[in-house]
């Protein structure tokens, strides 16, 4: 403990009655006043009480801010939280949208083929068609073409007026022909066309 | 009433703390001379001066360290446990951490601590306990014990 001189506590109660300034800190409780100085006893008092109030004060404080920066921590924490599965979510994204964008240009490549395999079979049923009508024409030609000739020939050999079936087969071998050789001249545009395409 | 401890030495991480436990301090009456340090560096480096003696009585009496020191390269029970093995053991020496967890308990226990204080918003109560028991960690009487 720190006795003090007469000086310095007539200073000390001077400074506290005028200008309202007390000793604080722990230099406060190393004093010890002048034995049955009342006055200055009671003036370490009040500073005594005064600097405990202020570290009431400050301590209460200084906990609320410590409280708050805990909180902001503990709130920085599920915000970096909510960052990392955001950041998680939009790589996760990004990664489907490849997978969707791979399963596009398949889906594309697939609708590719089964175009060209739909034309083919069109190709195909046409050329398939073309072919019974090109047999079905050749036959009737070939058949009104053999049955003609037969009473043609049954004529000539029975000895009876040739003149009207002789002149009916020929017109009729010519135009016969005509048609024969234009079907198949349009059937191989047709097909040379088709296939150009 | 107890006497009051001659010197305490701080060592934690987090200055809001410092306030914290040096107010506590001073409404409690339990110490007049604080020294806070943030790190277990620095800490060390002062221990090491002080070591093997301590002629101008710089040492500390009392040392309270935090479990996790940030931005120190080593925690605060190897603090302890330097300042036990290596420096001399020549003060009552504990931690002071919001941690309650067992196994660094029995760590800290083993490299010499002799009281861990749990810290939380009232630190007071637990601090005047510790005052009471203080006389029993200067004599090596007192087991280690946990303030929760």
């Amino acid at each position: 403990m720190i006795p003090i001189t007469k000086h310095t506590r007539d200073v000390l109660l001077e400074v506290a009655k005028k200008k309202k300034i007390y000793v604080e800190g722990n230099f406060l409780k190393i004093l010890q006043a002048p034995n049955g100085d009342v006055e200055f006893e009671e003036y370490l008092k009040v500073c005594k009480e005064k600097d405990s109030t202020a570290r009431r004060k400050r301590l209460q404080v200084t906990k609320q801010v410590q409280k708050q920066n805990k909180e902001l921590v503990s709130k920085q924490e599920e915000t970096d939280a909510l960052m990392e599965e955001l950041q998680i979510a939009l790589e996760s994204a990004k990664q489907s949208e490849e997978v969707a964008n791979q399963l596009r240009e398949e889906a594309e490549k697939g609708m590719g083929k089964a175009l060209e395999d739909l034309e083919l079979m069109q190709k195909k049923t046409q050329f398939e068609l073309i072919s019974t009508i090109v047999k079905v024409a050749l036959y009737v030609i070939v058949g009104v073409g053999v049955l003609t000739t037969v009473m043609y020939g049954l004529a000539l050999m029975s000895g009876t007026d040739t003149q009207i079936i002789g002149s009916t087969w020929s017109n009729m071998f010519g135009i016969l022909l005509t048609n024969a050789f234009s079907i198949v001249g349009t059937i191989m545009g047709v097909k040379y066309a088709t296939e150009k395409e | 009433m107890n006497e009051m401890i001659n010197s305490i030495l701080l060592v934690d991480d987090e200055d809001l703390f410092h306030l914290v436990f040096e107010d506590a301090c001073s409404i409690l009456d339990i110490t007049l001379s604080l020294e806070a340090l943030n790190s277990s560096d620095e800490a060390d480096r002062m221990f090491k001066q002080w070591f093997p003696d301590d002629p101008n009585q710089e040492r500390p009496e009392c040392v309270f360290v935090d479990l996790n020191i940030i931005g120190s390269s080593f925690d605060g029970i190897e603090l302890i446990r330097k300042i036990n093995f290596d420096y001399g053991n020549g003060c009552v020496i504990g931690i002071i951490s919001s941690s309650d967890d067992n196994q660094e308990i029995e760590k800290a226990k083993a490299a010499g601590a002799q009281f861990w204080i749990i810290k939380s918003d009232d630190i007071e109560p637990r601090l005047e306990d510790f005052r009471k028991d203080y006389q029993g960690y200067v004599n090596k009487t007192n087991p280690f014990k946990v303030y929760k």
